[in-house]
């Protein structure tokens, strides 16, 4: 570490050494502890510098601009979606079922050109109304 | 120090449409970009509208993001920076040439009003440095940069990086001892 390069380094980035480029910082912290006088020299006008900038305060972003960002952001709904995709598939499911079974009903009613009788009293009977085969005889 | 992204991890969850994520990155990112937008522009709403702007673009990239060549941190310092050059580049054409308005200070109690004061001669001086002064400084001083970070985003060497950065303290040093800017110009 020089003179020179030292007074370069405090120019550009300040009197704080933690803003120092990294890889000459312990050389040039070494060399201020050597010199002391005419580093504190150099140190204080930069200082001062530091000062008038760290004075500079931001107010911190708020709400309704976050939330702002975060609306235009595309974000994934995954319940509602998975949800919506399963009972869109029952249905279809169930859709093409019933059209399979009357599919085969009607050609089978046509092939064979004989309906199925159309009642079949055990069929009809409720449990309320009797059964045909209500074990009346035994 | 470690050459991966920190960002990388949290971008590829917001690529994949992550509301978490999402709300993690604005949390993160969104100070840091406002500062450096009110520190480039001096004014609030334009800052904003920048900062927003930043993150649509940050939404439409963030599933084509691969951790390689830049950080992503790096890189939407670069978007930020782009589009208030952009703003910048307008207001050469505009007649208003004052600095933005403030608010109205005689609502706030003392200390605040000092504080708020102070604010805005600072802010005052860095909008009278040349750009790239104020560039360099916001980003190694506020952003807190490294230069080996710093130089590569702003196109130049390190070198130059500390040549732009001395330049803008000595100005800034002058406004400071009241003789005004003897401003260093480039």
């Amino acid at each position: 570490m020089t003179p020179e390069r030292f007074h370069q380094i405090v120019q550009a980035y300040g009197a704080d050494p933690r803003r120092w480029p990294l890889q000459e910082r312990a050389a040039a912290e070494a060399w201020a502890s050597s010199h002391r006088a005419e580093a504190d020299a150099v140190l204080s006008d930069a200082a001062s510098v530091d000062a008038w900038l760290a004075a500079d305060n931001i107010d911190p972003p708020g709400m309704a601009l976050q939330q702002r960002i975060v609306e235009r952001a595309p974000l994934r709904r995954p319940a509602a979606r998975r949800r919506l995709w399963w009972s869109g598939a029952a249905v279809a499911g169930v859709g093409l079922l019933g059209g399979v079974a009357g599919a085969f009903a009607v050609s089978f009613f046509v092939l064979t050109e004989n309906a199925l009788p159309l009642h079949e009293s055990s069929y009809l009977t409720s449990s309320f109304g009797g059964t045909s085969a209500d074990w009346s005889g035994e | 120090m470690s050459d991966s992204d920190p960002d990388a991890e949290l971008i590829e969850r917001v690529g994949r449409q992550d509301p978490a994520a999402v709300r993690s990155l604005v949390a993160r990112k969104l100070p840091r970009l406002l500062a450096l937008a009110m520190r480039m522009l001096g004014d609030r709403m334009e800052a904003e509208d920048v900062a927003q702007e930043v993150f649509v673009r940050i939404w439409k990239q963030a599933s084509l993001w691969r951790e390689g060549d830049a950080k992503f941190d790096t890189w939407i310092h670069r978007v930020a920076l782009n589009l208030c050059y952009d703003r910048l580049r307008g207001r050469r054409e505009d007649p208003r040439d004052e600095l933005p308005e403030v608010a109205d200070p005689s609502a706030l109690p003392d200390a605040r009003l000092e504080a708020r004061a102070q604010d805005e001669r600072v802010r005052a001086a860095l909008a009278a440095l040349p750009a790239r002064q104020r560039e360099a400084l916001v980003l190694c001083y506020y952003q807190e940069m490294s230069n080996i970070d710093a130089a590569p985003l702003m196109g130049i060497t390190v070198d130059a990086l500390e040549s732009l950065l001395a330049r803008a303290r000595r100005n800034l040093r002058a406004q400071l001892a009241g003789s005004g800017l003897s401003k260093d110009k480039s």
